[in-house]
């Protein structure tokens, strides 16, 4: 589903993000990225939506090289990846449902279909009442339900999330968890930034390890250290 | 993907609504330097209606009766045939019935009334010598030859006019091209504006995977729209002043020089044509800089 053949990135000023990095990951894996702040990880997940290019390197995206894609087909690799932020990024003028819709409207969807599938996916997240609030009248931790809700409303392959639960307490986090588990079960790849050592312990995934933008460590069903 | 009509428009509206006083400002900018352009372009089009026999140096014009026989005119050809004389065209009388209806496009009743036989043909002089005194007695010698009616010289008025229109257009013209520059960047800045407001929608668009053109259609319209309306303005602005303008003119009678100076009703829409063109331009120029500048993938 994914493959970084020797990516290496480095930002201005040689600022080395990624160093030959390959890694694969395959269809409907969960993998923890871990690793100190700087390590990498943040820019390993924007080069997977392209919103930076690799210096060096190749990188497949469902069997495409998405180095040879032109500017104007980004957007339908996007489609194809959700994403998840630790500040959740939601428009606070927009209801819960209106933040959901604005993913699929803007994507062209028609509206019958819009109309079938918010309401849908917000019982799925577990926010089936709350769709006529505005985010500042949410947790932190429904917010995030709703921007996973929007991440992956549009049903996509893989789902990327950058450290979801680093503003979220504990019991919230491990109910994040638990969803992204539930997505990860209906096939859709999961790579997930994370500094929350008991979720990783716990959940006892594969763990890629970066450290100063080197892959130090690659382990199936991993612990954070 | 087909652009959803209704969200454009609905975009469209709330950007516009959000930055109002800046978008009056573009608007009103791009109002102003077109009513002046709009001003501009019919002056120097009835100016150059009214002089255009005056045109290529002619000094002089020898209106010939319109029953002179041929012997009689080509006596004057050949009295025209001088050194003294740089180049001669003659008009005769269809053209000069062209010339007629061309200068009094926007009178009918008068058109209705003149047939090219009773229109007078003439030669259209252009001497050697340009200064007034030797125009003076070059002319005097036609005057009363046999089958000349008259011989009338450019006077000093209409090379004034000329001077004048000259002058004044440039000077409009380059007032109204740095107020369209003030206009593209007013414009340009609205819907950078615009674009900073929306920042974040941008990017939640740009993470699902909203393709560019969505992103920029409702930001396109927003300029071409501030544009287009003050054309609107600007054409709505010259059409109401014209009736004031006509009615402040001295009358045919006192002074026939400005008869025709109210350009026909033909000229006037293409002019407006034009007007409406280029603030449409002027909108999508700012438009297209600021989404091009500020909406990066």
């Amino acid at each position: 589903m994914i493959k970084l053949e020797e990516v290496t990135k480095i930002y201005k000023g040689d600022v080395v993000a990624l160093r030959n990095a390959t890694i694969e990951v395959n269809k409907g894996e969960f993998v923890f990225l871990v690793g100190t702040s700087g390590s990498g990880k943040s820019t390993l997940l924007r080069l997977l939506n392209k919103e930076e290019q690799p210096t060096k390197g190749r990188i497949f995206v469902a069997g495409k090289d998405i180095g040879e894609l032109s500017s104007w087909k980004v957007p339908f690799l996007r489609r194809n990846i959700g994403c998840v932020f630790q500040d959740f990024k939601l428009l606070t003028n927009k209801t819960v449902a209106e933040n959901v819709a604005f993913a699929l409207e803007v994507i062209g969807r028609p509206r019958p279909v819009i109309k079938a599938q918010v309401p849908a996916i917000l019982d799925l997240v577990g926010l089936g009442t709350k769709s006529e609030n505005f985010p500042h009248e949410l947790s932190g931790g429904e917010q995030q339900r709703v921007s996973i809700a929007r991440a992956f409303v549009n049903r996509p392959l893989i789902l990327l999330a950058d450290e979801p639960t680093g503003n979220l307490d504990p019991s919230t986090s491990v109910g994040i968890m638990r969803l992204l588990d539930r997505i990860n079960k209906t096939g859709t790849t999961v790579l997930m930034a994370t500094h929350d050592r008991s979720i990783v312990d716990t959940m006892r995934r594969r763990v890629i390890e970066l450290d100063h933008g080197e892959l130090i460590r690659d382990q199936a069903r991993g612990v954070y250290e | 993907m087909p652009i959803k009509v209704d969200y454009a428009a609905r975009e469209t509206a709330s950007n516009l609504k959000r930055n109002f006083t800046i978008t009056l400002a573009s608007i009103l900018t791009v109002f102003v330097s077109l009513f002046l352009v709009g001003f501009s372009l019919l002056f120097r089009q009835g100016v150059e209606k009214t002089t255009e026999r005056w045109r290529g140096g002619i000094e002089f014009i020898v209106f010939l009766s319109p029953t002179a026989n041929p012997d009689q005119i080509d006596a004057v050809r050949t009295a025209l045939d001088s050194p003294e004389i740089e180049k001669v065209t003659f008009v005769d009388q269809n053209a000069a019935y062209d010339e007629f209806r061309e200068l009094f496009k926007s009178q009918p009743d008068l058109l209705q009334s003149v047939t090219p036989d009773i229109l007078p043909p003439s030669f259209r002089v252009v001497p050697r010598d340009k200064d007034a005194r030797t125009v003076e007695d070059l002319s005097a010698q036609f005057r009363g030859k046999p089958g000349v009616k008259e011989v009338v010289s450019a006077t000093e008025t209409i090379k004034l006019v000329q001077k004048i229109t000259n002058w004044a257009t440039w000077a409009i013209t380059g007032v109204a091209l740095v107020l369209l520059g003030v206009a593209v960047l007013l414009i340009l800045n609205t819907i950078r504006m615009a674009m900073y407001a929306r920042r974040r929608e941008i990017e939640v668009m740009k993470l699902v995977g909203a393709t560019n053109s969505f992103i920029r259609v409702p930001f396109m319209l927003e300029g071409l729209i501030q544009g287009a309306a003050g054309a609107a303005l600007a054409v709505g602005g010259l059409v109401v002043s014209i009736p004031f303008a006509e009615r402040s003119l001295p009358s045919a009678t006192e002074f026939p020089l400005f008869s025709g100076i109210i350009p026909a009703t033909g000229d006037r829409m293409v002019t407006y044509v034009l007007i409406v063109i280029v603030g449409c331009l002027v909108g999508a120029a700012g438009a297209g800089a600021a989404v091009s500048r500020f909406l990066d993938v």
